[in-house]
C-alpha cells in the first residue's frame, strides 16, 4: 500500500492505537467549551407556554423564551407579527429572531398553526435552524406539526416536557 | 452534552450499576451459534457486562454459561475438558454441569455429598436463529425469548456476523440510530457495496445531504425517520427502530436484504457488534452471503478465527489516501462496518460526553440518552421493567418509502414498521 513503506520498522503499536489508548485523553486540550447557541424558545399554544415558562426558570447562558398568545399582528408580513416575551411585553418576530442561530418551537393543539408557519417561513429565509417539540401522546397537534414540517430540521414527536430541558442543555443555549 | 455523572451511568454496565442492571432485564447476544459448533467443542471465553464467563456445549448438546474460574482454586475452565456431559478442571478434577453445579470431587469419597453445596453462577444460555442468547438478571423475573425478526426468519434467509470493537457499547450504539452521517463517511459504499448499490433510494440519499428528522417514542423505543426531498411534492423517509436497550435497524434499499446490528458491552471499553441481514420473503443469494463473508455491507472482514477485523486500530485501519483522494472511500477506510468502528474508536475508549456540541440534528440520539437514563432510573428506584422486555416490542423494521409531503411518516408507515411475517419490507 502506498504511504506504508514510508515509515520506519517500529516496534510500537500504530497511531490509532496510541492514540486511543486509556490514558491519553488525559492530554486532551482542556478548554471549557462556550455555549454555542444563542437560542429562542417560542410556546405556540396556551400549554406551551406554561412548559416555557417552567423551562425558563432554569439557569440558560443565552436562551430567550417568548410566547404566541394574544394573538394580533402589528402589520403585513411574517416579521411583523407580534410575540410576547414571559412578562407579557410585546415585541415583534423578526425582532425576535434577529442576532438568533436557533429557534426552538414549542407545540402541544392546533392553536399555534398558523404562528408555526410564519416562524418556519422567516427561520428558513434567515438561514436559522429550527426545531420543534410537539407535547403529548395522543397526536393533537397535527396541523401544527404539518406546518412546521417543512422548516424544521428536527421535530421531537410525542415529547414531554423534560425533552424541552434535555434538548436546550444539549445544544448548550 | 451530557454532564460526567449521566456519562457514567450511561456508559457502566458491570455488575450493580443502574445500566447494568437494565441489561440484565434482557435477553441479549452471548455469541454466534457457530462458536460451539458441536457437542462437546472447546468451551470459549465470554466476557459480557463486565463478568467473565465460560461458555461450552455438553456431549447431549445443552449449552452452558458459567464462570470462567473454578471453584477449588479458580483456575480458568477455558482449559476444562469438554466430556460425559460436563465440564472438567484439568487441574484437580473437578468437575461441573451445564448449569454450574459441581458433580465431581474427585478428592472426596465416593460417596460424599461435598460437591452439591458447589454450584458456579451459570446464566442460561439458549439458540434462537444464529445466535445463543443469555439473560443474566434474577432468575424470578426471567422474560419470554426474544421474537426478533431476524432470528426468526427460516435459516436460508439470514446471516449475522460479529465483530469485536474497542469503545463503549454508547459509542458504537449511537452511530446506529445516527443518521446523518450516511450521506458523508459511507457516501463511497452506497455507489460500489455489492449489498447497497443500484437501489433508487441511494438517488435521493446523495442528492439531499441534509436531511430534517423526526423523532417519534415507540413502545419499545424510537423511530427515527429521517427525511429527503424526493419528485416534486415528495419525501424520501428512512426510517431506523430502536428497540432498547442496543437493537438498530438501518432502512432497507431497494430488494437488498434488511439489515442492523445489536450493540453488546462486553466491559466499560469494548463491545461486541453483532451485524446481521436477512430478507423476509426469501432466501438470500449466494451473491449476496458470499458478500456479506467477505465483510460488505454491515458485516466485516475478520482475521481468520477471530472476530478482530482485519482492518483495526493497531494497522491504522489500512486507511490509504489515495482512494480517499480519489473518492473511492470517503474516509480513507474500507468498509462500511469499519468507517463506523475507526471513527467510534477513535473518539477514545469512552468518550467524554461534557465536551461534545450537539446540533438538533442530533436529537435522536439525545432522546435515545435521556429515554436510556430514565428507564436505568425507574428500574433502580421503582423497579420498573423498561420497554423492550416485552418481546411484543421486537416484532418492529426499518422502512424507506417515498410519501407525499404533507403525511407524517408515523402514520403511513404503520405496517411498514411492524415485522409480519411473509410480508415484504418496504423500500425503494
Ligand atoms: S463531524 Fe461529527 S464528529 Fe466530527
Ligand atoms: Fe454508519
Amino acid at each position: 500500500m502506498a504511504g506504508t513503506d514510508m515509515r520506519a520498522p517500529s516496534a510500537y503499536p500504530s497511531e490509532c492505537a496510541r492514540a486511543t489508548a486509556p490514558g491519553e485523553s488525559r492530554f486532551r486540550i482542556d478548554v471549557p467549551i462556550r455555549p454555542a447557541r444563542n437560542a429562542r424558545v417560542i410556546g405556540l399554544d396556551e400549554r406551551a407556554t406554561a412548559i416555557a415558562q417552567r423551562v425558563a426558570h432554569r439557569s440558560w447562558a443565552k436562551a430567550t423564551f417568548y410566547t404566541c398568545q394574544a394573538a394580533s399582528d402589528a402589520g403585513t408580513g411574517d416579521a411583523r407579527i407580534v410575540l410576547h416575551r414571559l412578562d407579557g411585553r410585546p415585541v415583534l418576530l423578526g425582532e425576535v429572531l434577529t442576532g438568533t442561530d436557533v429557534v426552538v418551537v414549542l407545540a402541544t393543539e392546533d392553536a399555534g398553526r398558523q404562528w408555526a408557519a410564519a416562524i418556519g417561513r422567516l427561520c428558513g429565509a434567515d438561514g436559522i435552524t429550527t426545531a420543534g417539540i410537539v407535547l403529548g401522546e395522543d397526536f393533537e397537534a397535527d396541523d401544527a406539526v404539518a406546518a412546521l414540517r417543512p422548516y424544521a430540521r428536527v421535530l421531537l414527536l410525542s415529547a414531554d416536557e423534560s425533552d424541552v430541558t434535555e434538548l436546550l442543555t444539549a445544544l448548550r443555549v | 452534552m451530557l454532564r460526567k455523572d449521566i456519562n457514567e451511568l450511561l456508559t457502566q454496565t458491570g455488575p450493580g450499576t443502574p445500566m447494568g442492571e437494565l441489561f440484565r432485564q434482557y435477553w441479549i447476544p452471548a455469541m454466534l451459534a457457530e462458536e460451539l459448533p458441536e457437542n462437546d467443542s472447546p468451551p470459549v471465553r465470554v466476557k459480557l457486562l463486565s463478568e467473565r464467563m465460560l461458555a461450552f456445549r455438553d456431549s447431549e448438546g445443552r449449552y452452558g454459561l458459567i464462570d470462567e474460574f473454578c471453584a477449588h482454586r479458580g483456575a480458568s475452565l477455558w482449559f476444562g475438558r469438554n466430556e460425559q456431559a460436563g465440564l472438567r478442571c484439568p487441574y484437580h478434577g473437578w468437575k461441573y454441569d451445564y448449569t454450574g453445579q459441581c458433580i465431581e470431587v474427585p478428592s472426596e469419597a465416593d460417596n460424599s455429598s461435598f460437591c452439591q453445596n458447589v454450584k458456579l453462577t451459570a446464566y442460561p444460555l439458549v439458540k434462537i436463529g444464529d445466535l445463543l442468547w443469555t439473560y443474566m438478571g434474577d432468575p424470578a423475573k426471567q422474560p419470554p425469548l426474544p421474537e426478533f425478526e431476524f432470528v426468526h426468519v427460516p435459516a436460508e434467509q439470514t446471516y449475522t456476523s460479529k465483530r469485536w470493537q474497542q469503545c463503549n457499547w454508547m459509542q458504537a450504539f449511537e452511530g446506529g440510530i445516527d443518521s446523518s452521517h450516511v450521506t458523508f463517511l459511507h457516501s463511497g459504499g452506497l455507489k460500489t457495496d455489492p449489498l447497497f448499490k443500484g437501489a433508487k433510494g441511494n438517488e435521493y440519499n446523495m442528492k439531499d445531504t441534509k436531511p430534517f428528522f423526526e423523532v417519534a417514542d415507540s413502545e419499545g423505543g424510537l423511530f427515527v425517520g429521517a427525511r429527503r426531498n424526493a419528485e416534486e411534492g415528495t419525501y424520501y423517509w428512512r426510517i431506523t427502530p430502536w428497540v432498547m436497550p442496543a437493537f438498530t435497524m438501518v432502512p432497507p434499499r431497494g430488494d437488498h436484504p434488511v439489515h442492523g446490528h445489536f450493540w453488546v458491552p462486553i466491559d466499560d471499553e469494548n463491545c461486541w457488534t453483532y451485524s446481521f441481514d436477512y430478507h423476509p420473503v426469501r432466501a438470500l443469494t449466494e451473491t449476496e452471503r458470499q458478500a456479506m463473508i467477505d465483510g460488505h455491507g454491515v458485516h466485516s472482514k475478520n482475521i481468520p478465527g477471530t472476530y478482530r477485523p482485519a482492518a483495526n486500530m493497531d494497522n491504522d485501519y489500512l486507511i490509504d489516501r489515495e482512494a480517499q483522494k480519489r473518492g473511492e472511500t470517503y474516509s480513507g477506510v474500507a468498509g462500511i462496518a469499519m468507517q463506523d468502528a475507526s471513527l467510534q474508536e477513535s473518539m477514545g475508549p469512552i468518550v467524554d460526553r461534557s465536551k461534545e456540541r450537539l446540533v438538533p440534528a442530533d436529537s435522536g440520539i439525545i432522546k435515545a440518552r435521556q429515554k436510556l437514563r430514565k428507564a436505568a432510573v425507574a428500574l433502580r428506584d421503582e423497579g420498573v421493567t423498561p420497554p423492550g422486555v416485552d418481546p411484543e416490542h421486537h416484532r418492529v423494521r426499518s422502512a424507506a418509502v417515498v410519501l407525499p409531503q404533507a403525511e407524517s411518516f408515523l402514520d403511513s408507515c404503520r405496517d411498514a414498521v411492524r415485522a409480519t411475517p411473509g410480508v415484504p419490507q418496504s423500500s425503494v
